[in-house]
């Protein structure tokens, strides 16, 4: 198992979030992490990557445990993520937005950027190749030199996938890649999580849009903080209580 | 020095006032404060008008000019932290220079506003203190009483916790604010009036009221009124307390440290709300 | 009140070499020409002012509002001069020791205070600031409190000429050191923080450590600036420190526009050493600098660079339009 979370909740002062969430994922799978709105999918991530502290529970990434570890210790550790609201570096450009994220690996001290080592000019000449690889990947060499606030959305959303591979993730987060994309920009975006896939990543999706759900492998459904079905596409989508959850309860109007 | 912290939040308030809801950040606060002084010396001992009336003369003109400064140099940049602080440190030096210029540099002094003693039993009090502390506590329940129970005070309240909110309400936020601009320069100017009589004038006395203000503002909290009162308080007691037990220097190091400790674990200060 | 954060962006075109080389060989044969110590003595001001406003700029790239900067600039100068005078150490070791203390308390203060908010850093650091010369005040017995210390043994001698060299290779030093620093990964990685903190994190930046670096560098210059200028000047007092002298760094780097490495230069030459020149109009200067400050904010955005910077895109633009409106 590459991701473990045992029974995980989050508690905002009276707030319930996530309530005793269990979820395992193995290396190499493609899971999709769906549910109404609020139910606390966007949550898991920001606990899993530490933005949020986990109220109780463990979760275990490749063996360590990463509870109580900080944003920047997760990605060390490979874990990428996008975020829902996509914020980017907003004046870098395209190629910018990914070199800034190539910190991690490899990484060169304050000291040998000021002296401008061999060390250093080779770390960043590697950084600049594999940066562009990345945007070809995903189709946004085209672009490289725009700034981040010009692009329009669809982009956005790409450049947030190629920020997070810089990181050389195991695993990635993706929170709504495909969020208000036009059909084209989602076939863009879906080439590029397959691509991603096929290298061997990890992926953990939250998505509303079926077409996308369609792709991964199993399913885990989230409402109000619970997970309350989990299995294939098809498994779920008989599933009765995921039908009460998006549809609200029929019988009790 | 109950009446120091009397007058010190009456110039906290108003600038609290000016950013909470007129949005600027006001650092030429202290310049009208020291040129509030300086016209009322003018008037009263220079053109011989009769100095309570010279206070009211001066509160006129310093609320006219503060609409000026609000609707010309500072709505452009609301919002734009960086900018409107260059504005208003452009706006304190012309005041400044003006009164160097003009007046010149040292110190002036204005006859009291009261004179005389006062004696009650085995305490006398000069009637100056009083009248100073007098007016500056009334203005100060006036304000309150203002903010809290009235129309305009209610409008303003809102503005502050919710801008977007209150223009949805039909509330004229241009209106408002600028008698928000009016009644904190008026309590400036009626400030800087006393303090220029009760102590002296020198051109540069806004500098160290606007340090003390904004200490003020940020220890009770941005866009809590209430949270100024208590940090005037607590300020006060300070800088009655400390100096008996260690030297006067002293004491206001351990006082800055003690609001940076505070600060760290309360950013927002005791009562303030968080900003973006 | 959203805090809008200024705009940031150094694309390594400042080096032309040929340019800085020119300029170099200029300030070296200037004083040959130049009788006045008064103007030397304000070049030499200029110079001290460029360490420290780029320095308080670098600072800002990380996000950070380094309000207490002028008061670094004391502490290297408090420290130099008081282990010269006091206690006969050499101005040649005070001055490093002056620096490395002002770097040290930086790198103290930092870690509290790099968790912090933008608005948050910058209160708390304009408290610090005050604190400082309070702390200045407090211990006059050794600092000489708000009425100054004097007799600060100088660095090299009374006359002003070889203060101008010096001075010119340590600005020359520090600003090649600054730029070294905005343009590689880890001038990327401030700008970066700054933008964006989740995206930093999530990308592996620790923003603590390199906000504490960027106050570390930035007080150590400070520091710097300030211990140099003790041993100069020979005299120092506390309004040199205050808020308000920070505050004027400030709006030195707006003025000259916060997004070029040169701005705060631009803004120190036009807001400080300008009006200095100006002195038979001593008391009216204040008027001038507000005059330019007023005029820049309301019709320069991004400060004089910026408009320098718009102006010359648009050149650009306009030659390469005559270009092709040339071709058959």
């Amino acid at each position: 198992m590459l991701l473990e979370l045992h029974k995980v909740s989050k508690h905002f002062s009276g707030l319930v979030a996530v309530d005793n969430f269990d979820m395992s994922i193995g290396a190499g799978e493609l899971v999709g992490l769906i549910g109404p709105n609020g139910a606390g999918k966007s949550t898991i991530f920001n606990l899993i990557t530490g933005v949020l502290p986990v109220t109780k529970g463990k979760i275990i990434f490749d063996g360590e445990d990463i509870t109580d570890k900080r944003p920047h210790e997760v990605a060390e550790l490979g874990v990428g993520r996008t975020f829902q609201l996509n914020p980017l570096f907003s004046d870098f450009t395209v190629l910018e937005n990914v070199v800034a994220s190539f910190h991690l690996r490899p990484k060169s001290s304050v000291l040998s950027a000021l002296l401008n080592t061999t060390t250093y000019r080779k770390h960043e000449a590697s950084i600049k190749e594999q940066a562009m690889e990345i945007l070809k990947l995903l189709g946004l060499d085209k672009v490289k030199d725009e700034l981040g606030k010009h692009l329009p959305h669809g982009h956005r959303l790409v450049l947030g996938i190629a920020r997070a591979l810089a990181v050389k993730p195991k695993l990635l987060l993706l929170d709504e890649p495909t969020r208000g994309m036009s059909l084209e920009e989602i076939d863009l975006a879906l080439g590029a999580i397959e691509r991603v896939c096929q290298q061997g990543v990890t992926i953990v999706l939250v998505e509303h849009n079926m077409e996308v759900i369609d792709f991964c492998d199993r399913v885990v459904v989230m409402s109000f903080g619970r997970k309350i079905a989990e299995g294939s596409i098809d498994q779920v989508r008989k599933n009765e209580e995921v039908i009460k959850a998006y549809l609200g309860d029929i019988n009790a109007a | 020095m109950l009446i120091l912290s009397a007058m010190y939040i009456l110039v906290a308030l108003g600038f609290a006032l000016l950013f909470s809801i007129a949005g600027i950040l006001h650092v030429s606060h202290g310049a009208i404060y020291t040129v509030s002084g300086y016209i009322c010396w003018q008037l009263s001992q220079a053109a011989g008008i009769n100095q309570w009336l010279a206070l009211v003369l001066t509160v006129l003109i310093v609320g006219s000019f503060g609409l000026f400064l609000e609707r010309f140099c500072f709505r452009p940049f609301t919002g734009d932290f960086d900018r409107s602080l260059v504005v208003g440190i452009g706006i304190i030096l012309i005041l400044q220079t003006t009164i160097v210029v003009t007046v010149g540099q040292e110190s002036r002094s204005m006859s009291p506003f009261v004179a005389g003693i006062l004696n009650a039993g085995p305490v006398s009090v000069s009637l100056e203190r009083l009248v100073t502390f007098a007016i500056g506590a009334a203005l100060l329940g006036v304000l309150v009483w203002f903010i809290n129970n009235t129309k305009p005070g209610l409008q303003m309240r809102a503005m502050s916790q919710d801008l977007q909110g209150a223009i949805m309400q039909g509330i004229n936020i241009n209106r408002v604010s600028a008698i928000a601009v009016v009644i904190a320069c008026a309590s400036a100017a009626v400030a800087g009036c006393l303090m220029g009589a009760y102590i002296n004038l020198n051109p540069f006395m806004g500098d160290v009221v606007l340090g003390k203000a904004l200490i003020l503002v940020i220890l009770g909290g941005m866009g809590s009124m209430t949270g100024i009162f208590y940090a005037g308080l607590l300020l006060g007691a300070l800088d009655a307390t400390l100096p008996v037990f260690f030297s006067g220097s002293v004491a206001e190091v351990i006082a800055m440290g003690a609001i940076i400790v505070v600060l760290l674990f309360r950013p927002t200060g005791f009562l303030g709300r968080a900003i973006a | 009140m959203k805090w809008k954060l200024p705009y940031l962006s150094t694309r390594g075109n400042m080096a032309k070499p040929g340019f800085w080389a020119g300029l170099l060989i200029i300030l070296l044969v200037l004083p040959l020409f130049i009788k006045s110590p008064y103007l030397i003595h304000i070049i030499n001001m200029t110079f001290i002012y460029i360490i420290l406003t780029v320095s308080f700029r670098t600072i800002m790239t990380s996000g950070q509002l380094p309000l207490a900067h002028a008061g670094f600039m004391g502490i290297g100068a408090y420290v130099s001069a008081i282990a010269a005078k006091w206690f006969g150490l050499t101005p040649w070791l005070s001055i490093p020791l002056g620096a490395l203390v002002a770097m040290g308390v930086g790198i103290l203060i930092g870690y509290p205070f790099a968790r912090l908010r933008a608005v948050y850093y910058a209160m708390i650091s304009l408290f610090f600031g005050m604190l400082i010369l309070s702390a200045v005040k407090a211990f006059a017995k050794w600092t000489g409190g708000a009425a100054g210390l004097t007799a600060i043994p100088p660095l090299l001698g009374f006359s002003k000429v070889p203060y101008y060299y010096f001075f010119l290779g340590l600005t020359a030093v520090s600003l090649l050191v600054l730029y070294r620093l905005e343009i590689s990964r880890p001038g990327v990685t401030w700008k970066a923080i700054a933008q964006s903190h989740l995206v930093a994190a999530s990308v592996g930046i620790n923003e603590a450590r390199y906000r504490i670096i960027a106050s570390a560098i930035g007080c150590l210059f400070a520091g710097i600036a300030g211990a140099t200028y003790a041993h100069y000047n020979t005299v120092v007092g506390t309004t040199s420190f205050s808020f308000m002298a920070t505050i004027m760094l400030l709006i030195y780097v707006v003025v000259g526009g916060v997004g070029s490495f040169i701005g705060p230069i631009v803004g120190v030459f036009l807001l400080m050493t300008v009006p200095e020149l100006l002195r038979e109009l001593r008391e009216y200067v204040p008027y001038i600098s507000a005059a330019i400050v007023l005029i820049v904010v309301f019709l320069m955005p991004k400060g004089v660079t910026g408009l320098v910077k718009s102006f010359l895109s648009w050149l650009a633009e306009l030659w390469k339009s005559r270009r092709t409106s040339d071709a058959p």
